[in-house]
């Protein structure tokens, strides 16, 4: 069941290569230039499409991680000899971090382990990660996060916190929660189109059930096939909804499968009935000529 | 390399850093040798000065030090008292017994303090 989850995901993300090959902040160089026959040309967009598919890996969408609350020895005899924390980390080069020991001795004398925070900047500390600073930069405050959502930098905003937090920090999934959510109500849903954050969106979205956007503007682009994948993933998530049964007894697909859903599981389904309408019209338009 | 006679490995602190700023790094070397000279291993690393969230640092590289100690060297008393504040030996006495003197020591203090304010009231 993943594997055809991952499969409708990444068939949904599209691959734009003009939009993912986009010129990234680099060194100048000037270009070159060079001379190919048919052949190596398309063995040359092979390899760049293999290298898109790379770039396009979703980054793993986990639950929160749940606080580290363990004390190892109390010894209230050296409480108030020292006005310090200890931290100890352990430097081996060949322990993964996530089972790195990373241990606390507080001034009254408790040895615990340390919190995720302190773990995170320790890690930090002792084994730098490129794009990783040591305090998380004011960006992934609430009020600047607003001030870029109006620039519609959401991408950059996403890359900066893979690069910043673990997976499964706080601040990791409150970031992404609120990006998507900003995304949905201006309906800005272009913007991850060919980027890697696109199915954690489509995720989100269908998780909650706040999918009526999406198809509208699927709709509106005349991306039918994202549009029932878009619609199957919803069936595959909730099996017990009223549109998955009855998808099921009528065996639907295409645009009778989008009207069944409207029919049951929308909540603008005046919007989508426009935007159908409007699709079927330019079909039989183009039809006609 | 240099032989030594009746020398041992010993596992210590050599210091480095500026002026006024202190660092210390744990390092496996030979007994005979200077503080701060040629040393076998680097094992860890200690900062005596507390940094903006107010925590002393330690780095402590767990397998090579159990493999200097499995090849017998001698570990010197500072090493050893951070070493059980950590956890990874037991605490040390003289750690136990400085915060007991402290303790005596702060408890006289007050002690002194109130009969000194009593009489003066």
């Amino acid at each position: 069941m993943d594997e055809l989850v991952q499969r409708l995901l990444s068939k949904m993300t599209g691959l734009d290569l003009q939009k993912v090959f986009r010129p990234i902040k680099q060194e100048l160089k000037p270009p070159t230039y060079k001379l190919m026959t048919e052949k190596q040309l398309a063995e040359a967009t092979r390899k760049a499409i293999e290298e898109a598919k790379e770039l396009l890996k979703m980054p793993p969408v986990l639950s929160e991680r749940e606080p580290i609350d363990d004390v190892l020895a109390e010894d209230r005899i050296l409480e108030g000899t020292e006005t310090v924390k200890y931290v100890f980390t352990d430097i081996t080069y060949s322990t993964p971090h996530r089972e790195r020991f990373i241990i606390v001795r507080e001034p009254s004398g408790v040895l615990r382990k340390a919190t995720w925070e302190e773990r995170d900047w320790m890690i930090q500390v002792y084994f730098p990660r490129e794009g990783r600073k040591l305090v998380p930069p004011p960006i992934f405050k609430d009020e600047n996060l607003t001030t870029v959502f109006r620039e519609d930098r959401h991408e950059d905003v996403l890359n900066l916190c893979i690069a910043q937090f673990e997976p499964d920090s706080a601040n990791y999934i409150r970031v992404h929660h609120q990006t998507y959510e900003d995304i949905d109500k201006h309906a800005k849903y272009d913007h991850l189109r060919s980027t890697r954050h696109f199915g954690g969106m489509v995720w989100y979205l269908v998780n909650r059930k706040k999918t009526d956007g999406l198809l509208i503007d699927m709709i509106q682009r005349n991306l039918m096939d994202d549009a029932t994948c878009l619609i199957n993933l919803y069936h595959i998530l909730h099996p017990d909804c009223q549109s998955a049964k009855e998808a099921k007894e009528q065996e639907a697909h295409g645009v009778d499968l989008i009207k069944v859903f409207m029919k049951t599981e929308a909540k603008k389904v005046g919007y989508i009935e426009l935007a159908l309408q409007a699709y079927q019209e330019a079909l039989a338009s183009s039809a006609a000529l | 390399m240099k032989n030594y006679h009746g020398g041992h490995i010993a596992i210590r602190l050599a210091l480095g850093g500026c002026a006024n700023r202190p660092f210390f790094r744990i390092v496996a070397a030979y007994n005979k040798r200077a503080r701060d000279s040629k040393y076998f291993e680097q094992v860890g690393c200690y900062d005596p000065l507390p940094n903006s969230h107010n925590e002393k640092l330690v780095g402590l590289n767990i397998e090579r030090i159990k493999h200097w100690i499995g090849c017998g060297a001698h570990v010197t008393k500072p090493v050893e008292k951070l070493l059980g504040l950590s956890g990874f030996f037991p605490l040390h006495p003289m750690t136990i017994t400085n915060a007991e003197r402290l303790r005596k020591r702060r408890a006289l203090k007050a002690i002194t303090a109130s009969e000194e304010e009593t009489p003066g009231d």
